[in-house]
């Protein structure tokens, strides 16, 4: 498909050249061990539920903090795996596109060639303005949305 | 990371205490303006007891200050949360940048110390 235009209000767009061949981007972000290493900032500690990077696949992680039990951080699903090229996944679905609660953003990862290593760029999707996104989540009715912005304006008002 | 996490449950406070007709209209009324519980309650058909539980409600999430002064309680907005839900794309991004950040760490120490 074509990718996704980038839209400014809700998606992040973060690039980076980095010093190294695409392959070992690639391998850095496919191996679950290496994944695990630098996905969560230390001392959080990131644990592979299941990684199996295909469509459908899972991403699914667990983290610590401070040394603590593992807890619940992540349980999305691949989307896309294109050899050294793409990687889609979102957090709206689990494995097996089963829908998932509380997910809010897919991400294209891309990676291209570049004369000084790897063009890396993480392309995030939100579902929206986050107001919108737990109205969603909540089954809030449609002018939920309008509501809360609304709210804020005052506050805003009323601080400014 | 952490940081988005705690933002996430307290926005889940406020959307759950807003998640009402009565306590979102609290909230537009309080947008004018302190006022009093009286005041707040006047424009709805319920006992105070019931109406007061609105008002715990969006004081529990954080939403609103109270403060009693002899027999009249006050309500103010508190602006903070609203802070918090503006905040949270700039902290997603945050999130990502410190994510690549080292991913490429990460790639590079692998380049010069093969495992």
């Amino acid at each position: 498909m074509t990718l996704p235009a980038f839209d400014p209000t809700r998606d992040l767009s973060i690039g980076r050249i980095i010093r190294a061949p695409r392959a070992a981007v690639w391998a850095a972000w496919t191996d679950p061990a290496s994944f695990a290493q630098w996905w969560l900032p230390a001392p959080t500690r990131c644990e592979i539920v299941a990684f199996d990077p295909r469509p459908g696949g899972a991403l699914h992680t667990r983290m610590s903090e401070d040394g603590g039990p593992f807890v619940p951080h992540m349980d999305a699903c691949f989307l896309e795996v294109v050899e050294c090229e793409r990687i889609v996944f979102t957090d709206t679905l689990s494995a097996g596109w089963r829908p998932a609660a509380g997910g809010f953003m897919s991400a294209v990862i891309s990676f291209a060639d570049h004369p000084d290593g790897t063009d890396y760029r993480a392309h995030v999707l939100h579902k929206d303005a986050p107001d919108r996104q737990t109205h969603i989540d909540y089954g809030f009715d449609d002018g939920w949305g309008t509501v809360i912005e609304q709210l804020a304006a005052l506050v805003e008002k009323r601080i400014s | 990371m952490i940081l988005s996490f705690v933002a996430q449950y307290q926005l889940d406070g406020i959307f759950q205490a807003l998640a009402d007709p009565t306590r979102r209209a609290v909230i537009g009324r309080l947008g004018a303006g302190p006022a009093s519980v009286g005041e707040l309650a006047a424009p709805f058909a319920m006992a105070l007891p019931s109406f007061m539980k609105h008002i715990r409600a969006l004081e529990g999430a954080g939403l609103i200050r109270t403060r009693k002064q002899g027999r009249v309680r006050t309500c103010a907005l508190d602006p903070a949360p609203f802070a918090a839900a503006s905040d949270w794309l700039a902290d997603q991004r945050t999130q990502w940048t410190a994510r690549t950040d080292r991913l490429a760490c990460f790639v590079l120490h692998q380049q010069k110390d093969p495992p």
